[in-house]
C-alpha cells in the first residue's frame, strides 16, 4: 500500500482513538449541560498550548530532512500530519467537540469563546503569511518544495492559533 | 486615556447570592464568560449586556459605565 494512503490511515485512527478515549473519560459522569460545557471549556484550556507545542515539535522532523528525499515512513509522517492539520483546523473553526450534544457544543462556544478563537484564528493568519514571507526568503538561498512551503505555512499558523487559543482561554478560567 | 467598561457585575451578584454558574445558566452563557466580563478582561455584546442586567435586575447603565 502507498506509505501516504498509510499515513492517512493512521492520522484517522489517531484521531478516533483520542476521540473514544475522550468519550470514555466522561461517561460515568453526570452532569448538567452547562457543568458540563464548563468542564469541557477547563479541559480544552488545558489542552489547547499542549497540543500546539506536540504538534509543532513533530514538524522538527520533517523541516530537518527538507530537501532530501524523504523514504516511506516519512511520507506516511507526512500524511498523518497533513490529518492532524485538517482535524486541528477545523477544531478551530467550528465549535469543536463533534460528539458532544449540540446543547452542549452551543454553550462551549459562547460569546467569550467566539471572541477568543476569532483572535486565535487572527494570530494564525499573521503567523501563516509570517512564515510565508520566511520561505520566501529562504527560497532565495535555498530551494524548497512546493510542499515543503506549505507544511511549514500551515504548521506554524496552526500552531500560533492554538498556543493563542489556549492562552486566552487559560486567562478567561483564571480566578473563576 | 483609554476608556474601559467598567462593572458592578460581582457586588450585584453577590447581593442576590447568586454564583457565578446559576448567573451564567441564567443568561446561557458559560461560568467562564461571566468571569471574564466581572474581571473586565471581556467587553460583552450589548445583547449579553442586556441580559446580564434583566438577570441583575438593574438597567444596563446601572450594571455598566465607561470609565476613563
Amino acid at each position: 500500500m502507498n506509505a501516504f494512503v498509510i499515513g492517512i490511515l493512521v492520522g484517522l485512527a489517531a484521531v478516533l482513538v483520542v476521540a473514544g478515549i475522550k468519550k470514555w473519560r466522561t461517561r460515568d459522569k453526570p452532569m448538567s449541560v452547562a457543568e458540563k460545557a464548563d468542564y469541557l471549556s477547563k479541559r480544552r484550556a488545558r489542552m489547547l498550548p499542549a497540543l500546539a507545542i506536540i504538534f509543532l515539535s513533530q514538524q522538527a522532523t520533517f523541516i530537518s530532512q527538507m530537501s532530501g528525499e524523504h523514504v516511506s515512513a516519512e511520507k506516511a509522517k507526512i500524511s498523518a500530519w497533513l490529518v492532524l492539520s485538517v482535524v486541528l483546523l477545523f477544531g478551530i473553526a467550528t465549535k469543536g467537540f463533534w460528539l458532544e450534544p449540540k446543547e452542549v457544543r452551543d454553550l462551549i462556544d459562547d460569546e467569550n469563546t467566539q471572541a477568543n478563537r476569532n483572535e486565535a484564528m487572527r494570530w494564525g493568519f499573521l503567523f501563516a503569511m509570517a512564515s510565508a514571507i520566511g520561505v520566501y526568503v529562504l527560497t532565495m538561498i535555498e530551494s524548497v518544495t512546493g510542499r515543503e512551503a506549505v507544511h511549514i505555512v500551515l504548521s506554524f499558523g496552526i500552531a500560533a492559533a492554538l498556543l493563542r487559543w489556549g492562552i486566552l482561554e487559560k486567562r478567561a478560567h483564571a480566578n473563576a | 486615556m483609554p476608556e474601559r467598561l467598567a462593572n458592578r457585575l460581582k457586588e450585584r451578584r453577590t447581593e442576590l447570592g447568586l454564583t457565578q454558574a446559576e448567573l451564567a445558566e441564567r443568561v446561557g452563557v458559560t461560568r467562564k464568560t461571566v468571569n471574564t466580563v466581572e474581571n473586565g478582561v471581556f467587553t460583552p455584546s450589548a445583547t449579553l449586556a442586556i441580559k446580564l442586567a434583566k438577570a441583575l435586575q438593574l438597567s444596563v447603565e446601572e450594571l455598566f459605565w465607561i470609565e476613563r
